[in-house]
């Protein structure tokens, strides 16, 4: 008769669940095959950096010696980051870039979206129309932007003056306080088809059969969206907008072509100004610093994206 | 057309003459081959086309002909505000270099003034970079302290160093060491539409002799016709906006430290002196007060002030012989009335020396670019070949192609170029060529410290658009601005 102790009943279940993780790797050996050289240049181009980036934070990099003469200085790059006047100024400023520009972006695309649904004549070239300036390159888009609203002969500020609704060009992108919002119209512009699409797709997943249901029974137009369409697309919602949020957290090319982050750093976002830190003032430390910060502020967004879309296959898979 | 007597000016003031010794003051000024004490659009006239050079023959001796190997090459090359006639030499010398070293394998990439810097350095981390780079002349000295560049001196390519300005010589030391060549250098004048004049009742031959005169011409002209008056440029990270401010800081007395002395020591900053504060309260006047000014001066570089005076749409701005090129350029693309009024425009084009400051100082920026040799340890590959390398940069600095290719807006980095029959042609060709000259003694080289371009670049049009925004006063600018020298100097 053998003895079985706690300890060695311990020992044998992890032994026996090594054996059988190891098992389960060996038996999907050909699959893990097919994955692992993604794995590997994904370790090479994302895992690398990311270490690199996170351990250049701790280091002070002085702007007039090479990369490889950094000093250790522990933590105080995020120091002098969250006690700098720029840092809270940068902050606000990508806050309302980002938070103007998702929500903004979603419920014009949701509109048009819900526009489009019904069949009517010329549809399928709206459509089209309406996804161009998805399509057309940023750096293009920039440029041609800033020409329109160009502070002395931009065409807006022409027909205005033309129309005799002003005296003088209205100033879009030379003045503090109206630099913000015009890119953020820029942004919602090139954005807002994607949200368009997305939500259109969401649309086809709603049941016509429900939708008749409802109507048989009396609902209103606004209560069959809110009872019966708008649940249908409360995932493709969630994930619409985390990815609208987490492209425009790293939004670069738009405000950096139109502006360079100016003027007084008033359209500074945390991309162009770690941008600027970086790469023109060489302080790559608190750059890294900075880029740290705004990868967990990525992540934390890239969990809940995760968890939506984990969300929608466990719905799919209980159906 | 106007005809601007500027001989006598040239030489003219205790100012200019200490300037004058800036340039020359080095050691190995011993035999130019010009002479720059006797410099004058006369002098220049009298020595183009008098000496022969062949420039194959010369970089024969440096790296044979029939020399077999690889180049990686990057420069600053031509941009959208550049005239045609530039984007031809540019061709015409990669072309020409092929034929003259059929055997090297040049591997050549032009980037714009404003793109070049970041991308070297983001080269350089990754030791990634070109073996041979021609850079503007800010950013020699950085490099060159951070040890990237290897030494290198016009008598590495068979030149010698008086062949090439005192001035620019001290813009490629660093530590008593040469680490490059020069191969252009330029001073800009100021520009004027005399119809533009006329009409806003100021004297159409005559150009604001004082900065204070910019000032008064400039609303004269808006208030008068409606338009803005002076060409201001405040864009952050745009070579554009130091090259037309710092002449006017250093007229009103100003600058970052005291890089327009004759013996620069680089050790006290100056950015909120009460002079400095002057010369930024003439732009905030000009842009806040005035109106008098584009307002897209902040986002604005001076490519976008050309279409606007050729629209006639401005009255005044600073820049190079070329922008006379350009606006042709321009008006051949130009249809219908458009064309015409261009060409109204060309016709009232005049150029005369940059103003003084209220003590009658002068000054410009010595602007140009210089060429390197990088250590192969930062080079993709980690080789470097040195006499393919050599032999580009002997092409590049000779007496012949270092005027081509500074032809329509610039100058030879090479002083020999001012004697070759092309130096006659451009004279002939270039209208308003020897008003740019003149402006050469006034020139002032951008402070030689690896911190220059982030306080050209950055520091200084930050100022600017923290005083003409009104997001700061312009005594809060200037001492913000001259704060964040001294953070930098210190190493923060």
């Amino acid at each position: 008769m053998t003895i079985v102790t706690g300890k060695a009943e311990a020992r044998r279940r992890l032994q026996s669940g090594r054996s059988g993780v190891l098992r389960k790797i060996w038996d999907h050996r050909a699959d893990y095959a097919y994955v692992l050289p993604a794995i590997a240049v994904m370790l090479i181009v994302i895992a690398y950096p990311i270490y690199y980036t996170i351990e250049l934070s701790f280091f002070k990099t002085p702007p007039g010696l090479q990369l490889r003469d950094k000093t250790f200085i522990g933590f105080d790059n995020y120091t002098a980051i969250l006690t700098s006047e720029v840092f809270w100024k940068v902050t606000w400023n990508t806050l309302i870039w980002t938070l103007g520009s998702t929500l903004i972006s979603f419920v014009l695309g949701f509109a048009t979206a819900l526009a489009l649904h019904r069949a009517f004549i010329g549809r399928g070239v709206l459509r089209a129309i309406l996804i161009i300036p998805w399509v057309i390159s940023a750096v293009a888009a920039s440029y041609i932007w800033k020409w329109i609203y160009h502070s002395d002969f931009g065409i807006i500020g022409a027909v205005l003056v033309g129309l005799g609704l002003a005296d003088r060009p209205p100033n879009f992108i030379d003045s503090v306080s109206t630099v913000l919002p015009s890119l953020i119209v820029v942004n919602i512009w090139r954005e807002f088809p994607f949200a368009m699409i997305m939500m259109m797709a969401g649309l086809q997943t709603v049941p016509e059969q429900l939708l008749r249901a409802a109507q048989v029974d009396g609902a209103s137009a606004w209560q069959r969206f809110w009872h019966v369409t708008f649940p249908h697309l409360r995932n493709v919602s969630t994930v619409t907008i985390l990815l609208l949020a987490v492209a425009n957290f790293n939004s670069f090319i738009i405000p950096w072509i139109m502006t360079g982050g100016g003027p007084s750093n008033a359209s500074h976002i945390w991309i162009t100004h770690i941008y600027e830190l970086a790469f023109g003032r060489q302080r790559w430390g608190v750059a890294s610093a900075y880029s740290v910060l705004l990868f967990l502020i990525l992540m934390t967004l890239g969990y809940f994206y995760v968890r939506a879309l984990s969300g929608n296959e466990r719905k799919e898979g209980s159906a | 057309m106007t005809r601007i007597t500027l001989g006598s000016a040239v030489l003219r003031g205790t100012v200019a003459t200490a300037l004058m010794a800036s340039l020359m003051s080095t050691s190995a000024l011993g035999a130019p081959p010009v002479d720059l004490s006797k410099w004058s659009p006369e002098y220049v006239r009298s020595i183009a086309g008098t000496q022969d050079f062949d420039a194959a023959a010369d970089c024969a001796k440096v790296t044979p002909l029939d020399y077999k190997g690889r180049l990686t090459f990057w420069y600053q090359g031509v941009f959208e505000g550049d005239p045609d006639l530039l984007r031809q030499y540019y061709k015409d010398f990669f072309e020409t270099f092929r034929k003259t070293y059929p055997n090297i394998q040049l591997e050549e990439q032009a980037l714009t003034y404003n793109d070049l810097l970041d991308k070297f350095r983001t080269a350089l981390l990754g030791n990634a970079a070109p073996m041979a780079v021609r850079l503007q002349i800010l950013g020699g000295t950085e490099f060159a302290s951070k040890g990237y560049l290897q030494p290198l001196k016009p008598e590495d390519v068979g030149y010698s160093t008086e062949d090439f300005w005192p001035g620019a010589m001290k813009a490629v030391t660093w530590e008593g060491v040469t680490y490059g060549i020069p191969t252009n250098n330029e001073t800009m004048a100021f520009i004027w539409n005399a119809d533009i004049f006329k009409r806003a009742g100021l004297d159409p031959d005559k150009a604001p002799a004082t900065w204070d005169d910019v000032v008064k011409y400039s609303k004269q002209i808006h208030d008068k016709l409606g338009i803005a008056g002076y060409g201001l440029v405040a864009r952050k990270n745009a070579g554009n906006t130091p090259y037309r401010f710092m002449p006017q800081l250093w007229a009103y007395g100003g600058g970052v430290f005291d890089e327009a002395t004759a013996n620069p020591t680089y050790e006290q900053v100056k950015l909120d002196s009460p002079q400095s504060k002057a010369a930024l309260q003439a732009s905030y006047d000009m842009y806040v007060r005035d109106k008098s000014v584009p307002v897209s001066a902040l986002t604005n570089q001076q490519a976008d002030n050309q279409p606007l005076f050729l629209a006639g749409q401005l009255g005044m701005m600073i820049s190079h012989p070329s922008d006379y090129d350009v606006m042709l350029d321009l008006q051949k693309k130009a249809t219908g009335a458009d064309k015409d009024k261009a060409q109204t425009v060309i016709d009232n084009m005049r150029y005369g020396l940059i103003p003084t400051g209220p003590d009658g100082k002068r000054a410009v920026v010595f602007g140009g670019s210089n060429i390197h040799i990088l250590k192969p340890e930062y080079v993709e590959g980690g080789k470097v070949d040195e006499p393919a390398a050599k032999a580009i940069i002997c092409m590049w600095t000779s007496p012949e192609w270092s005027l081509k290719m500074a032809y329509a807006g610039s100058n030879p980095g090479n002083l020999n170029g001012f004697k070759t029959k092309w130096m006659k042609e451009r004279l002939d060709n270039i209208k308003f060529l020897d008003v740019t000259t003149s402006m050469l003694p006034y020139g002032i080289p951008f402070p030689a410290l690896p911190q220059a371009p982030e306080i050209m670049n950055i520091i200084v049009p930050d100022m600017l658009q923290n005083a003409l925004t009104g997001a700061m006063t312009v005594d809060q600018a200037a001492d913000d601005a001259a704060k964040k020298v001294r953070d930098l100097m210190g190493g923060l």
